[in-house]
Protein backbone atom coordinates (compact mmCIF):
# COMPACT_ATOMS: atom_id res chain seq x y z
CA UNK A 1 0.00 0.00 0.00
CA UNK A 2 1.13 3.42 -0.81
CA UNK A 3 -1.26 5.79 0.80
CA UNK A 4 -1.56 9.68 0.36
CA UNK A 5 -3.54 11.65 2.88
CA UNK A 6 -7.26 12.27 1.44
CA UNK A 7 -7.52 15.67 2.98
CA UNK A 8 -10.43 17.76 0.34
CA UNK A 9 -8.75 20.33 -1.67
CA UNK A 10 -10.30 23.49 -0.69
CA UNK A 11 -10.68 24.93 -4.27
CA UNK A 12 -10.55 21.38 -5.91
CA UNK A 13 -13.68 21.45 -8.86
CA UNK A 14 -12.99 17.32 -8.97
CA UNK A 15 -14.07 16.28 -5.59
CA UNK A 16 -17.09 14.35 -5.44
CA UNK A 17 -17.15 15.25 -1.40
CA UNK A 18 -18.21 18.90 -2.67
CA UNK A 19 -21.24 17.65 -3.19
CA UNK A 20 -22.16 17.05 -0.34
CA UNK A 21 -24.08 18.94 2.70
CA UNK A 22 -21.66 21.92 3.37
CA UNK A 23 -21.51 20.92 7.35
CA UNK A 24 -19.78 17.84 6.27
CA UNK A 25 -17.45 20.01 3.96
CA UNK A 26 -16.45 21.89 6.62
CA UNK A 27 -15.51 19.42 9.47
CA UNK A 28 -12.97 17.78 7.03
CA UNK A 29 -11.67 21.05 6.30
CA UNK A 30 -11.75 21.80 10.33
CA UNK A 31 -9.88 17.68 10.80
CA UNK A 32 -7.46 19.01 8.02
CA UNK A 33 -6.18 22.54 9.86
CA UNK A 34 -6.37 20.31 12.93
CA UNK A 35 -3.97 17.88 11.58
CA UNK A 36 -1.98 20.43 10.33
CA UNK A 37 -1.61 22.40 13.73
CA UNK A 38 -0.82 18.85 15.22
CA UNK A 39 2.36 18.03 12.79
CA UNK A 40 3.49 21.58 13.17
CA UNK A 41 4.18 21.53 16.95
CA UNK A 42 5.43 18.44 16.42
CA UNK A 43 8.20 19.46 14.59
CA UNK A 44 8.20 22.70 16.58
CA UNK A 45 8.78 20.77 19.90
CA UNK A 46 10.94 17.95 18.23
CA UNK A 47 13.89 17.25 19.02
CA UNK A 48 17.12 18.72 17.40
CA UNK A 49 17.08 17.81 13.91
CA UNK A 50 18.91 14.11 13.24
CA UNK A 51 19.25 14.67 9.91
CA UNK A 52 20.48 16.85 7.51
CA UNK A 53 18.05 20.02 6.71
CA UNK A 54 17.23 21.16 3.54
CA UNK A 55 18.26 24.21 2.50
CA UNK A 56 20.88 24.12 5.58
CA UNK A 57 24.58 23.38 6.35
CA UNK A 58 26.72 20.91 5.82
CA UNK A 59 27.47 20.13 9.03
CA UNK A 60 24.42 18.30 9.67
CA UNK A 61 25.86 15.57 8.00
CA UNK A 62 27.92 14.14 10.54
CA UNK A 63 24.76 14.31 13.19
CA UNK A 64 23.23 12.48 10.67
CA UNK A 65 25.82 9.49 10.64
CA UNK A 66 25.93 9.53 14.52
CA UNK A 67 21.62 9.23 14.59
CA UNK A 68 21.67 6.59 11.91
CA UNK A 69 24.71 4.99 13.17
CA UNK A 70 25.26 4.17 9.37
CA UNK A 71 28.49 4.50 7.39
CA UNK A 72 29.80 7.91 5.49
CA UNK A 73 30.93 8.23 2.51
CA UNK A 74 31.96 11.50 0.78
CA UNK A 75 32.36 11.67 -2.71
CA UNK A 76 33.47 15.15 -4.57
CA UNK A 77 31.85 15.69 -7.41
CA UNK A 78 32.49 19.08 -9.97
CA UNK A 79 30.53 21.52 -8.25
CA UNK A 80 29.11 19.93 -4.96
CA UNK A 81 29.82 16.42 -2.75
CA UNK A 82 27.22 13.52 -2.27
CA UNK A 83 27.22 12.26 1.60
CA UNK A 84 25.96 8.99 1.56
CA UNK A 85 25.28 7.37 4.95
CA UNK A 86 24.47 3.51 4.90
CA UNK A 87 23.87 1.01 7.42
CA UNK A 88 23.09 -2.85 7.35
CA UNK A 89 19.07 -2.89 7.75
CA UNK A 90 19.27 -1.07 3.59
CA UNK A 91 18.81 1.92 5.20
CA UNK A 92 20.71 4.67 2.18
CA UNK A 93 20.32 8.45 2.76
CA UNK A 94 22.38 10.47 0.00
CA UNK A 95 22.88 14.67 1.03
CA UNK A 96 24.04 16.33 -1.83
CA UNK A 97 26.00 20.03 -0.64
CA UNK A 98 26.95 22.53 -3.02
CA UNK A 99 30.72 23.84 -2.66
CA UNK A 100 28.97 26.66 -0.50
CA UNK A 101 28.54 24.09 2.03
CA UNK A 102 24.68 23.67 1.37
CA UNK A 103 22.64 21.12 1.50
CA UNK A 104 20.15 21.19 -1.81
CA UNK A 105 18.95 17.37 -2.24
CA UNK A 106 18.51 14.37 -0.38
CA UNK A 107 17.72 10.88 -1.03
CA UNK A 108 16.16 7.63 0.86
CA UNK A 109 15.63 4.69 0.62
CA UNK A 110 15.26 1.94 3.81
CA UNK A 111 12.66 0.35 5.18
CA UNK A 112 11.10 2.47 6.82
CA UNK A 113 10.10 6.60 5.87
CA UNK A 114 12.73 8.60 7.15
CA UNK A 115 11.59 11.71 9.62
CA UNK A 116 10.23 13.91 6.80
CA UNK A 117 9.87 16.80 8.93
CA UNK A 118 12.96 16.79 10.05
CA UNK A 119 14.35 16.52 6.57
CA UNK A 120 12.72 19.13 4.91
CA UNK A 121 13.15 21.46 8.36
CA UNK A 122 10.98 24.97 6.73
CA UNK A 123 10.19 23.13 4.01
CA UNK A 124 7.85 20.51 5.76
CA UNK A 125 4.99 22.45 5.82
CA UNK A 126 4.87 23.40 1.97
CA UNK A 127 5.06 19.59 1.60
CA UNK A 128 2.54 18.85 3.88
CA UNK A 129 0.21 21.50 2.58
CA UNK A 130 0.28 20.42 -1.09
CA UNK A 131 0.35 16.39 0.12
CA UNK A 132 -2.83 17.17 1.83
CA UNK A 133 -4.64 19.06 -1.16
CA UNK A 134 -4.62 15.99 -2.96
CA UNK A 135 -7.97 13.71 -3.96
CA UNK A 136 -8.34 10.66 -4.85
CA UNK A 137 -5.33 9.46 -3.39
CA UNK A 138 -3.85 6.26 -2.80
CA UNK A 139 -0.44 7.21 -4.12
CA UNK A 140 3.23 7.80 -3.85
CA UNK A 141 2.81 11.70 -3.42
CA UNK A 142 4.82 14.20 -5.55
CA UNK A 143 5.00 17.54 -4.44
CA UNK A 144 6.71 20.16 -7.08
CA UNK A 145 6.36 24.07 -6.01
CA UNK A 146 8.22 26.37 -7.47
CA UNK A 147 11.27 25.93 -5.25
CA UNK A 148 10.84 22.43 -3.21
CA UNK A 149 10.11 19.05 -5.32
CA UNK A 150 9.66 16.23 -3.12
CA UNK A 151 8.68 12.84 -4.59
CA UNK A 152 8.18 9.70 -2.34
CA UNK A 153 7.37 6.08 -2.65
CA UNK A 154 7.76 2.73 -2.56
CA UNK A 155 5.98 -0.19 -0.10
CA UNK A 156 5.80 -1.87 3.31
CA UNK A 157 9.34 -2.70 3.81
CA UNK A 158 10.86 -0.50 0.75
CA UNK A 159 10.22 3.25 0.88
CA UNK A 160 12.29 5.62 -1.57
CA UNK A 161 12.50 9.20 -2.53
CA UNK A 162 14.29 12.27 -2.98
CA UNK A 163 13.95 16.16 -2.57
CA UNK A 164 15.56 19.05 -3.20
CA UNK A 165 15.62 22.32 -4.05
CA UNK A 166 15.61 23.99 -7.78
CA UNK A 167 17.31 27.54 -6.13
CA UNK A 168 20.35 26.07 -4.46
CA UNK A 169 21.04 23.14 -6.84
CA UNK A 170 24.08 24.32 -8.54
CA UNK A 171 24.14 25.20 -12.07
CA UNK A 172 25.79 22.42 -13.56
CA UNK A 173 23.27 19.79 -12.69
CA UNK A 174 19.67 19.11 -13.13
CA UNK A 175 16.79 17.47 -11.68
CA UNK A 176 18.36 13.90 -12.51
CA UNK A 177 21.34 14.13 -10.76
CA UNK A 178 19.98 14.02 -7.80
CA UNK A 179 19.21 10.54 -7.04
CA UNK B 1 17.54 -17.84 -5.13
CA UNK B 2 17.41 -14.66 -6.31
CA UNK B 3 20.57 -15.13 -8.75
CA UNK B 4 19.72 -14.09 -11.85
CA UNK B 5 19.20 -16.25 -14.65
CA UNK B 6 18.18 -15.76 -18.48
CA UNK B 7 18.04 -19.01 -19.17
CA UNK B 8 15.49 -20.06 -16.77
CA UNK B 9 12.79 -17.96 -18.48
CA UNK B 10 11.60 -20.14 -20.96
CA UNK B 11 10.95 -22.87 -18.26
CA UNK B 12 9.19 -20.50 -16.62
CA UNK B 13 6.19 -20.64 -19.41
CA UNK B 14 4.32 -23.72 -17.67
CA UNK B 15 2.05 -24.25 -20.96
CA UNK B 16 -1.03 -22.24 -21.53
CA UNK B 17 -2.25 -18.83 -20.26
CA UNK B 18 -4.22 -18.80 -16.66
CA UNK B 19 -7.31 -19.88 -17.01
CA UNK B 20 -9.90 -16.59 -17.99
CA UNK B 21 -6.61 -14.75 -18.67
CA UNK B 22 -5.86 -12.95 -21.98
CA UNK B 23 -8.04 -10.56 -24.39
CA UNK B 24 -9.62 -7.62 -23.00
CA UNK B 25 -12.92 -8.91 -24.14
CA UNK B 26 -12.63 -11.83 -21.64
CA UNK B 27 -16.09 -12.23 -19.29
CA UNK B 28 -15.92 -12.25 -15.52
CA UNK B 29 -12.90 -14.14 -14.67
CA UNK B 30 -14.41 -15.42 -11.21
CA UNK B 31 -16.91 -17.44 -13.62
CA UNK B 32 -14.48 -18.30 -15.86
CA UNK B 33 -12.54 -19.89 -12.97
CA UNK B 34 -15.88 -22.65 -12.76
CA UNK B 35 -16.68 -24.12 -9.57
CA UNK B 36 -14.03 -26.63 -7.06
CA UNK B 37 -15.16 -29.87 -9.17
CA UNK B 38 -15.47 -28.54 -12.94
CA UNK B 39 -11.68 -27.99 -13.33
CA UNK B 40 -10.78 -31.46 -14.54
CA UNK B 41 -7.76 -32.83 -12.79
CA UNK B 42 -7.92 -30.53 -9.60
CA UNK B 43 -8.80 -31.80 -6.17
CA UNK B 44 -12.40 -31.11 -4.96
CA UNK B 45 -11.73 -28.18 -2.77
CA UNK B 46 -12.53 -29.17 1.00
CA UNK B 47 -13.26 -25.47 2.12
CA UNK B 48 -14.46 -22.69 0.33
CA UNK B 49 -11.15 -20.76 -0.81
CA UNK B 50 -12.92 -18.47 -2.60
CA UNK B 51 -13.65 -14.76 -1.23
CA UNK B 52 -15.92 -12.04 -3.16
CA UNK B 53 -14.10 -8.66 -3.78
CA UNK B 54 -15.20 -5.37 -4.55
CA UNK B 55 -14.32 -1.90 -6.70
CA UNK B 56 -16.45 0.82 -5.24
CA UNK B 57 -16.43 4.10 -3.43
CA UNK B 58 -15.73 2.63 -0.03
CA UNK B 59 -16.85 3.51 3.30
CA UNK B 60 -15.63 7.13 3.31
CA UNK B 61 -18.01 7.04 -0.06
CA UNK B 62 -15.03 9.01 -2.24
CA UNK B 63 -12.06 6.15 -3.21
CA UNK B 64 -10.76 5.64 -6.33
CA UNK B 65 -9.40 2.14 -7.30
CA UNK B 66 -10.34 1.24 -4.08
CA UNK B 67 -10.47 -2.91 -3.88
CA UNK B 68 -12.58 -4.19 -0.86
CA UNK B 69 -13.30 -6.89 1.13
CA UNK B 70 -14.90 -8.33 4.54
CA UNK B 71 -13.57 -10.15 6.83
CA UNK B 72 -14.33 -11.92 10.01
CA UNK B 73 -12.43 -11.59 13.62
CA UNK B 74 -13.34 -13.24 16.76
CA UNK B 75 -11.88 -13.64 20.11
CA UNK B 76 -9.47 -16.64 19.94
CA UNK B 77 -11.33 -19.83 21.25
CA UNK B 78 -14.80 -18.34 21.21
CA UNK B 79 -17.82 -18.07 18.92
CA UNK B 80 -17.94 -14.14 19.57
CA UNK B 81 -17.02 -12.72 16.11
CA UNK B 82 -17.16 -9.65 14.01
CA UNK B 83 -17.30 -9.30 10.22
CA UNK B 84 -15.59 -6.02 9.55
CA UNK B 85 -16.92 -4.98 5.56
CA UNK B 86 -15.06 -2.82 3.69
CA UNK B 87 -11.45 -3.90 4.68
CA UNK B 88 -8.60 -2.78 1.92
CA UNK B 89 -7.18 -5.53 0.00
CA UNK B 90 -3.74 -4.83 -0.10
CA UNK B 91 -0.70 -6.97 -1.67
CA UNK B 92 1.83 -4.29 -1.16
CA UNK B 93 1.70 -4.96 2.68
CA UNK B 94 1.51 -7.36 5.08
CA UNK B 95 -0.89 -8.04 8.00
CA UNK B 96 -4.41 -7.58 9.35
CA UNK B 97 -5.27 -4.12 10.51
CA UNK B 98 -8.92 -2.38 11.76
CA UNK B 99 -9.98 0.37 12.68
CA UNK B 100 -10.54 0.46 16.62
CA UNK B 101 -13.83 2.62 15.74
CA UNK B 102 -15.04 -0.64 13.50
CA UNK B 103 -14.73 -3.52 15.90
CA UNK B 104 -15.53 -4.23 19.56
CA UNK B 105 -14.92 -7.16 20.46
CA UNK B 106 -12.31 -7.49 23.62
CA UNK B 107 -8.76 -8.95 21.81
CA UNK B 108 -6.01 -10.38 24.11
CA UNK B 109 -2.78 -7.96 23.63
CA UNK B 110 0.12 -9.43 22.51
CA UNK B 111 2.66 -8.93 24.84
CA UNK B 112 6.14 -8.29 24.87
CA UNK B 113 8.94 -10.70 27.85
CA UNK B 114 8.31 -8.10 29.76
CA UNK B 115 4.77 -8.45 29.56
CA UNK B 116 3.89 -4.73 28.08
CA UNK B 117 1.70 -4.80 25.23
CA UNK B 118 3.16 -4.08 21.73
CA UNK B 119 2.48 -1.52 19.40
CA UNK B 120 2.69 -1.10 15.37
CA UNK B 121 3.56 1.60 13.57
CA UNK B 122 3.00 1.69 9.34
CA UNK B 123 4.48 4.69 8.02
CA UNK B 124 3.50 5.07 3.89
CA UNK B 125 4.91 7.23 1.62
CA UNK B 126 3.30 10.56 1.81
CA UNK B 127 4.58 10.58 5.59
CA UNK B 128 1.02 9.55 6.94
CA UNK B 129 0.79 6.56 9.39
CA UNK B 130 -0.81 3.81 11.24
CA UNK B 131 -0.74 3.55 15.16
CA UNK B 132 -1.88 0.87 16.98
CA UNK B 133 -1.95 -1.90 19.61
CA UNK B 134 -1.27 -5.53 18.36
CA UNK B 135 -3.98 -8.07 19.48
CA UNK B 136 -4.81 -12.03 18.77
CA UNK B 137 -7.51 -12.93 16.99
CA UNK B 138 -9.17 -15.36 14.83
CA UNK B 139 -9.30 -14.45 11.47
CA UNK B 140 -11.97 -15.95 8.75
CA UNK B 141 -11.87 -14.95 5.21
CA UNK B 142 -13.99 -17.17 2.88
CA UNK B 143 -14.15 -21.01 4.82
CA UNK B 144 -10.41 -20.17 5.93
CA UNK B 145 -9.84 -19.69 9.50
CA UNK B 146 -6.46 -18.96 11.31
CA UNK B 147 -7.25 -19.38 14.90
CA UNK B 148 -4.68 -17.18 15.99
CA UNK B 149 -3.51 -13.99 14.22
CA UNK B 150 -1.66 -10.88 15.21
CA UNK B 151 -3.33 -8.09 14.09
CA UNK B 152 -3.80 -4.47 14.56
CA UNK B 153 -6.41 -2.37 15.96
CA UNK B 154 -5.39 1.65 15.09
CA UNK B 155 -5.46 4.25 17.81
CA UNK B 156 -7.83 2.26 20.44
CA UNK B 157 -8.84 4.15 23.22
CA UNK B 158 -6.70 3.35 26.24
CA UNK B 159 -3.55 2.89 24.51
CA UNK B 160 -0.77 5.03 24.61
CA UNK B 161 -0.50 7.59 21.37
CA UNK B 162 1.77 7.58 18.79
CA UNK B 163 5.47 7.98 19.75
CA UNK B 164 7.12 10.65 17.73
CA UNK B 165 9.34 7.89 15.99
CA UNK B 166 6.07 6.51 14.21
CA UNK B 167 4.36 9.56 13.62
CA UNK B 168 7.18 11.90 12.08
CA UNK B 169 5.11 14.82 11.86
CA UNK B 170 2.68 13.13 9.37
CA UNK B 171 -1.01 12.32 9.18
CA UNK B 172 -3.01 9.70 11.38
CA UNK B 173 -4.58 7.39 9.28
CA UNK B 174 -6.85 6.94 12.14
CA UNK B 175 -10.29 7.28 10.58
CA UNK B 176 -12.55 5.87 8.25
CA UNK B 177 -12.62 9.26 6.36
CA UNK B 178 -8.74 9.23 6.57
CA UNK B 179 -8.13 5.70 5.78
CA UNK B 180 -11.00 5.16 3.06
CA UNK B 181 -11.90 2.51 4.80
CA UNK B 182 -12.72 0.43 7.77
CA UNK B 183 -8.92 -1.32 7.47
CA UNK B 184 -6.23 -3.23 5.79
CA UNK B 185 -5.77 -6.66 4.51
CA UNK B 186 -2.42 -7.13 4.24
CA UNK B 187 -1.46 -9.89 1.46
CA UNK B 188 1.39 -9.60 0.43
CA UNK B 189 4.39 -11.38 -0.80
CA UNK B 190 5.94 -11.82 2.82
CA UNK B 191 5.13 -13.67 5.66
CA UNK B 192 5.35 -10.91 8.00
CA UNK B 193 4.96 -6.80 8.01
CA UNK B 194 8.82 -6.60 9.15
CA UNK B 195 10.16 -9.63 9.24
CA UNK B 196 13.88 -10.37 10.39
CA UNK B 197 14.71 -6.83 10.41
CA UNK B 198 12.33 -6.26 13.52
CA UNK B 199 13.98 -9.26 15.70
CA UNK B 200 16.63 -9.30 18.42
CA UNK B 201 19.32 -10.96 15.42
CA UNK B 202 18.57 -6.92 13.74
CA UNK B 203 21.64 -4.37 14.22
CA UNK B 204 19.02 -1.73 13.67
CA UNK B 205 15.62 -1.50 14.39
CA UNK B 206 13.54 0.33 12.77
CA UNK B 207 10.48 2.06 14.11
CA UNK B 208 7.93 -0.63 13.64
CA UNK B 209 6.97 -2.50 16.40
CA UNK B 210 7.13 -0.64 20.04
CA UNK B 211 6.70 -1.98 23.98
CA UNK B 212 4.51 0.36 25.44
CA UNK B 213 4.43 0.14 29.36
CA UNK B 214 2.48 3.01 31.01
CA UNK B 215 4.78 5.46 30.79
CA UNK B 216 5.25 5.64 26.82
CA UNK B 217 6.40 3.20 24.22
CA UNK B 218 9.76 2.37 22.72
CA UNK B 219 11.37 0.43 19.99
CA UNK B 220 11.65 -3.30 20.30
CA UNK B 221 12.39 -6.05 18.94
CA UNK B 222 9.82 -8.81 18.32
CA UNK B 223 9.94 -12.49 17.70
CA UNK B 224 8.45 -13.47 14.15
CA UNK B 225 5.45 -15.13 15.39
CA UNK B 226 4.23 -12.01 17.23
CA UNK B 227 4.95 -9.96 14.29
CA UNK B 228 1.76 -9.37 12.05
CA UNK B 229 1.30 -11.57 9.53
CA UNK B 230 0.03 -12.29 6.23
CA UNK B 231 -2.95 -13.87 7.00
CA UNK B 232 -3.13 -16.27 4.46
CA UNK B 233 0.28 -17.85 5.64
CA UNK B 234 -1.43 -18.88 9.12
CA UNK B 235 -4.27 -20.84 7.35
CA UNK B 236 -3.89 -24.43 7.79
CA UNK B 237 -4.57 -25.22 3.80
CA UNK B 238 -4.28 -22.48 0.59
CA UNK B 239 -1.27 -21.54 2.60
CA UNK B 240 1.05 -20.49 -0.04
CA UNK B 241 -0.45 -17.46 -1.54
CA UNK B 242 -3.37 -16.21 -3.37
CA UNK B 243 -5.16 -15.57 -6.67
CA UNK B 244 -6.67 -12.35 -6.93
CA UNK B 245 -9.10 -12.02 -10.30
CA UNK B 246 -11.25 -9.01 -11.80
CA UNK B 247 -12.80 -8.14 -14.71
CA UNK B 248 -11.60 -6.23 -17.54
CA UNK B 249 -13.38 -2.66 -17.60
CA UNK B 250 -14.44 -0.08 -20.45
CA UNK B 251 -11.65 2.90 -20.95
CA UNK B 252 -14.07 5.36 -19.45
CA UNK B 253 -14.13 2.78 -16.11
CA UNK B 254 -16.83 1.50 -14.32
CA UNK B 255 -19.51 2.19 -11.36
CA UNK B 256 -18.37 -0.88 -9.86
CA UNK B 257 -17.17 -4.13 -9.64
CA UNK B 258 -16.64 -7.45 -8.60
CA UNK B 259 -13.88 -10.38 -8.78
CA UNK B 260 -12.72 -13.23 -6.51
CA UNK B 261 -9.80 -13.73 -3.85
CA UNK B 262 -8.56 -17.12 -4.31
CA UNK B 263 -6.33 -18.56 -1.52
CA UNK B 264 -3.80 -21.19 -2.36
CA UNK B 265 -2.24 -21.38 -5.71
CA UNK B 266 -2.43 -24.56 -7.25
CA UNK B 267 -3.91 -26.49 -4.03
CA UNK B 268 -7.33 -26.52 -5.52
CA UNK B 269 -8.83 -26.81 -8.98
CA UNK B 270 -10.08 -23.48 -9.04
CA UNK B 271 -6.28 -21.71 -8.71
CA UNK B 272 -3.63 -23.53 -11.06
CA UNK B 273 -1.41 -21.69 -12.35
CA UNK B 274 -1.56 -22.80 -16.13
CA UNK B 275 1.42 -21.53 -18.19
CA UNK B 276 1.42 -18.42 -16.50
CA UNK B 277 4.78 -16.46 -16.19
CA UNK B 278 6.52 -16.91 -12.97
CA UNK B 279 8.27 -13.39 -11.56
CA UNK B 280 10.04 -13.80 -8.38
CA UNK B 281 10.60 -10.98 -6.55
CA UNK B 282 13.67 -9.69 -4.22
CA UNK B 283 14.34 -9.53 -0.79
CA UNK B 284 12.40 -6.27 -0.66
CA UNK B 285 9.76 -7.47 -2.44
CA UNK B 286 10.47 -5.50 -5.58
CA UNK B 287 11.09 -6.98 -9.50
CA UNK B 288 12.36 -4.90 -12.35
CA UNK B 289 10.58 -2.79 -15.44
CA UNK B 290 12.31 -1.57 -18.23
CA UNK B 291 10.49 1.21 -19.95
CA UNK B 292 11.91 3.04 -23.27
CA UNK B 293 15.21 1.68 -22.27
CA UNK B 294 15.73 2.41 -18.92
CA UNK B 295 15.42 -0.16 -15.76
CA UNK B 296 13.44 0.49 -12.64
CA UNK B 297 14.46 -2.18 -10.40
CA UNK B 298 12.16 -1.16 -7.63
CA UNK B 299 9.15 -1.64 -9.13
CA UNK B 300 6.18 -3.66 -7.95
CA UNK B 301 3.02 -4.16 -7.96
CA UNK B 302 0.07 -3.58 -5.42
CA UNK B 303 -3.61 -3.92 -5.05
CA UNK B 304 -3.44 -0.87 -2.72
CA UNK B 305 -2.23 1.80 -5.18
CA UNK B 306 -5.09 3.31 -6.87
CA UNK B 307 -3.46 4.03 -10.03
CA UNK B 308 -0.01 3.36 -12.06
CA UNK B 309 2.27 5.48 -10.91
CA UNK B 310 5.55 5.64 -12.97
CA UNK B 311 8.14 8.43 -14.12
CA UNK B 312 7.62 11.82 -14.55
CA UNK B 313 5.74 13.92 -16.65
CA UNK B 314 8.55 16.03 -18.28
CA UNK B 315 9.89 12.22 -19.43
CA UNK B 316 7.07 11.15 -20.83
CA UNK B 317 5.72 14.44 -22.51
CA UNK B 318 1.89 14.29 -20.79
CA UNK B 319 1.07 16.95 -18.06
CA UNK B 320 0.34 16.16 -14.56
CA UNK B 321 -3.21 17.13 -13.47
CA UNK B 322 -3.52 20.73 -11.36
CA UNK B 323 -4.73 21.75 -7.93
CA UNK B 324 -5.85 18.55 -5.76
CA UNK B 325 -4.75 15.76 -8.81
CA UNK B 326 -1.89 16.73 -9.21
CA UNK B 327 -0.30 13.59 -8.52
CA UNK B 328 -2.49 11.68 -11.05
CA UNK B 329 -1.58 12.53 -15.38
CA UNK B 330 -4.19 14.62 -17.34
CA UNK B 331 -2.90 13.58 -20.90
CA UNK B 332 -5.17 15.66 -23.79
CA UNK B 333 -6.13 12.31 -24.89
CA UNK B 334 -5.39 8.49 -24.02
CA UNK B 335 -1.67 7.60 -24.25
CA UNK B 336 -0.58 3.81 -24.92
CA UNK B 337 2.55 2.30 -23.58
CA UNK B 338 5.21 -1.03 -23.25
CA UNK B 339 7.19 -1.86 -21.08
CA UNK B 340 9.11 -5.22 -19.67
CA UNK B 341 8.73 -6.72 -16.45
CA UNK B 342 11.35 -8.72 -15.65
CA UNK B 343 11.42 -11.25 -12.38
CA UNK B 344 14.77 -11.61 -10.25
CA UNK B 345 14.44 -15.11 -11.72
CA UNK B 346 15.13 -13.73 -15.26
CA UNK B 347 11.33 -14.22 -16.56
CA UNK B 348 10.66 -11.25 -18.71
CA UNK B 349 7.69 -10.52 -20.31
CA UNK B 350 5.56 -7.19 -21.72
CA UNK B 351 2.98 -5.61 -20.84
CA UNK B 352 1.03 -3.03 -22.20
CA UNK B 353 -1.17 -0.25 -20.32
CA UNK B 354 -2.39 2.86 -21.03
CA UNK B 355 -2.99 6.30 -19.29
CA UNK B 356 -5.66 8.74 -19.80
CA UNK B 357 -6.77 12.04 -18.32
CA UNK B 358 -7.58 11.52 -14.41
CA UNK B 359 -10.13 14.45 -14.38
CA UNK B 360 -12.22 13.24 -17.65
CA UNK B 361 -12.04 9.74 -15.49
CA UNK B 362 -12.81 11.33 -12.17
CA UNK B 363 -15.66 13.46 -13.70
CA UNK B 364 -17.35 10.38 -14.88
CA UNK B 365 -18.62 9.19 -11.40
CA UNK B 366 -17.02 6.15 -11.89
CA UNK B 367 -14.92 4.22 -9.21
CA UNK B 368 -12.65 1.40 -10.86
CA UNK B 369 -10.55 2.99 -14.00
CA UNK B 370 -7.93 0.61 -15.66
CA UNK B 371 -5.65 3.67 -17.20
CA UNK B 372 -5.73 5.72 -14.33
CA UNK B 373 -1.86 6.62 -13.79
CA UNK B 374 0.66 9.41 -12.48
CA UNK B 375 4.08 10.30 -11.94
CA UNK B 376 6.32 8.06 -9.61
CA UNK B 377 10.17 8.54 -9.30
CA UNK B 378 12.43 6.12 -9.21
CA UNK B 379 9.93 3.56 -9.23
CA UNK B 380 6.71 1.37 -11.47
CA UNK B 381 3.95 0.89 -9.18
CA UNK B 382 2.00 -1.34 -11.18
CA UNK B 383 -1.57 -0.30 -8.73
CA UNK B 384 -4.81 -1.80 -9.24
CA UNK B 385 -5.45 -0.94 -13.10
CA UNK B 386 -2.63 -3.31 -13.47
CA UNK B 387 -5.02 -6.08 -12.38
CA UNK B 388 -8.35 -5.36 -14.23
CA UNK B 389 -8.53 -8.30 -16.99
CA UNK B 390 -5.86 -10.28 -15.43
CA UNK B 391 -5.54 -13.04 -12.64
CA UNK B 392 -2.69 -12.23 -10.82
CA UNK B 393 -0.90 -14.66 -8.27
CA UNK B 394 0.72 -13.47 -5.15
CA UNK B 395 3.25 -16.15 -3.84
CA UNK B 396 4.59 -15.88 -0.03
CA UNK B 397 8.14 -16.01 0.37
CA UNK B 398 9.06 -19.34 1.42
CA UNK B 399 6.08 -21.16 0.60
CA UNK B 400 6.00 -23.59 -2.22
CA UNK B 401 3.78 -24.15 -4.87
CA UNK B 402 3.23 -25.36 -8.33
CA UNK B 403 4.63 -22.30 -9.63
CA UNK B 404 8.06 -22.32 -7.22
CA UNK B 405 8.92 -21.18 -4.34
CA UNK B 406 7.42 -17.37 -3.64
CA UNK B 407 7.97 -14.47 -3.10
CA UNK B 408 6.60 -14.14 -6.70
CA UNK B 409 4.12 -12.98 -9.08
CA UNK B 410 2.52 -14.42 -11.58
CA UNK B 411 0.26 -13.24 -14.42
Amino acid sequence: LVMVTNCPAATSMNDRRDAKPLQATKLLRKVCVKRLAVALSAWLLGSAPAWAVLGQSVESVQSDRESLKGRLLTTPREGYSVHQISRDDGTVVKEFVSSDGKVFGVTWQGPAMPNLAQLLGTYFPQFQEAARAAVHRRAPVAVRTSELVVESGGHMRAFHGRAYLKSLMPNNLTQADVQ
Amino acid sequence: MNARNTSASATLLIGLVLIGCGSSSSTSPSSSLGGGSTGGTGTTPTVNNTQSIQVNLGPAGNAVNGLYTSVTVCVPGTSTCQTISDVLVDTGSEGLRILSSQISLALPAVVDGNGNPLGNCVTFADNSYIWGAVKTAQVEIAGETAPSVPIQIISPSGFPGAPSACNSGGVADNSVSALGANGILGIGVFRQDCGAGCTASATHLPSIYFSCPGAGCTVTSVALQNQLPNPVWLFPQDNNGVLISLPAIPDGGASSLSGSLIFGVGTQSNNSLIGVQVYTTDDLGNFSVVFNGNTYSASFLDTGSNGIFFLDSSTLGIPDCTDGNSSFYCPSSEVSYAAITNGVNGASGQIAFSIANAVSLFNTGNTAFSNLGGPNSGSVDLGLPFFFGRQVAVGIESQTSSAGTGPYWAY
